[in-house]
């Protein structure tokens, strides 16, 4: 049960879950990260496959079947993004062992939008002409608030519930708004997760169309694809994922993955995708005097680090101005995917189980690096204890978010094993 | 198509929809209500019953049946109108 007597105590993540292309638990992303195995193919669910003269989209996307605790009269009425969430909360949950804790004192936040719009546009094609025979259900199942209302009626969630959106940086704004409602008293144990992107194949067309979706000089060799931060970066290449984290002030006689001591979101007056160095520097100084840290103390980066070409030499930018050419960097999303809405969450989890493993995980593709002038982990896993991480996380629509996640004391017994 | 054969396709739709109900009974005096049927599932089990006979009727029009017979009855009723 949460320490709930010291309220000045640090932000700690006590509970896990995730869910990526290699499957489904926190295995199966230590699998991915640190293994070899290529998780990039060409995307083929219903709703997502192009006609014979287009170019398929490369991606990743989640192995059937999904792994449920809903009743049958209960799952087939959610959709992909409502059922992954709850498989990735069950473990998230348990792990925390949060189940003597209050309802009223556990809140909820989904980050994300637009999270079923696969599956409204397979709707849409489906009732177009017949709309008279449009199930009922479908009233509240388009609204954002779906995936956070089957987390609630499955779990025990009575403190409150709700969705934020800041595009790509929804994993990460849903932690900040967690952190905050930890931090104020307002429940004592909050949930962040960072819902599955359920994209349609109009929205990757729409990315392709912008240019941010990769890629087509590797369009015969998905592998290749994905590749932040490398030469011959043409964009980033979509993979499907969620995350949960579970926070709640540090008790060292409970376990735990490290803290969460500092985290700032600035918006830049953009509308559409375009980075911005200054804001996200800004962010990176707020989030680190908050925690109590210099830029010096950052020995590891986890980059935002699409493949965007633009996205990429702003983010370089910033390390570069910030001063952070000794930290360690890596790009999770040469390995997973760009989960969007997922994306902050699931990269955060991976930061801590990097700092579980006392290793780093390599970067796909990385030949050569944008900048040598950096410290990168190249392609094989690097050795290295994390103690003071630094997260990037940025979205369309003018985010810019920073975090700072710190190693558990060396006092007391406290590290999830 | 008779009242008992729209009887037999609610029955169908009431399986699909809540499979927990897949070996029980289920007679024409019943309400889905006392079966444990929601109202969000009475929508989606009326909607598709009314799909797969092809009868667009508007939903308002069918309320006010107590059990699954009447309903049945009331179904066949509107259908034989158009």
């Amino acid at each position: 049960m949460p320490n709930q007597h010291n309220n000045k105590a640090p932000l700690a993540v006590t509970g896990i879950g995730a869910a990526c292309g290699a499957g489904f638990g926190k295995d199966a992303l230590k699998q991915a990260l640190f293994g070899t195995e290529n998780l990039f193919s060409f995307l083929e669910r219903p709703g997502r496959r192009c006609e014979k003269q287009d170019t398929p989209f490369i991606g990743i996307e989640l192995p059937e079947p999904i792994p449920t605790i809903l009743p049958p009269r209960i799952e087939r009425t959610v959709g992909l993004s409502g059922r992954v969430a709850v498989s990735v909360l069950h473990e998230a949950w348990h792990e925390a062992n949060i189940d003597t804790v209050d309802p009223g004192r556990i809140g909820l936040v989904v980050g994300g939008s637009g999270l079923n719009s696969r599956e409204q546009a397979i709707a849409a094609d489906t009732y177009s002409k017949k709309p008279a025979f449009i199930p009922p259900r479908y009233g509240h199942m388009f609204l954002d608030t779906e995936v956070g209302a089957i987390c609630t009626s499955t779990f025990p969630i009575r403190g409150f519930c709700h969705t934020v959106n800041a595009a790509s940086a929804s994993g990460v704004v849903a932690t900040l708004q967690a952190m905050q409602a930890v931090s104020s008293g307002q429940v004592d144990v909050c949930i962040a997760l960072g819902a599955l992107q359920d994209l349609s194949l109009i929205d990757l067309q729409g990315f392709r169309a912008m240019g941010a979706m990769g890629s087509p000089s590797f369009a015969s060799t998905p592998f290749e694809a994905s590749r932040p931060m490398s030469q011959d970066h043409e964009g980033f290449i979509y993979g499907e994922a969620c995350a949960a984290l579970v926070i709640e002030r540090l008790d060292t006689n409970r376990a735990h993955y490290g803290t969460l001591t500092g985290g700032a979101q600035v918006a830049d007056g953009n509308r559409g995708p375009e980075p911005n160095s200054q804001a996200q520097q800004q962010a990176a100084h707020m989030a680190l005097q908050q925690a109590g840290l210099h830029i010096e103390d950052i020995d590891y980066v986890n980059g935002h680090a699409t493949g965007t070409p633009l996205g990429d030499k702003t983010e370089l930018e910033t390390y570069r101005e910030l001063g952070l050419n000794k930290a360690w960097i890596n790009t999770t999303k040469s390995i997973i995917g760009h989960g969007l809405s997922a994306a902050g969450a699931i990269e955060l989890a991976a930061v801590f189980l990097q700092m579980q493993q006392g290793q780093l995980h390599p970067c796909r593709n990385m030949n050569p690096a944008l900048d040598t002038s950096l410290k990168w982990v190249g392609t094989a896993p690097q050795q290295h204890i994390i103690q003071n991480a630094l997260k990037f996380s940025f979205g369309f629509g003018g985010t810019n978010t920073a975090i700072v996640l710190q190693a558990p004391s060396s006092e007391g017994k406290s590290q999830h094993a | 198509m008779d009242s008992n054969a729209i009887f037999q396709i609610l029955i169908n739709e009431i399986r699909s929809i809540i499979p927990e109900l897949e070996d029980h009974p289920i007679a024409r005096g019943d309400a889905m209500a006392d079966l444990g049927v929601n109202s969000m599932e009475r929508g989606d089990i009326l909607v598709s019953t009314l799909e797969a006979i092809e009868l667009e009727v508007p939903m308002t029009q069918l309320f006010g049946p107590r059990n699954l017979g009447e309903l049945a009855d009331l179904i066949h009723a509107k259908s034989a109108q158009q």
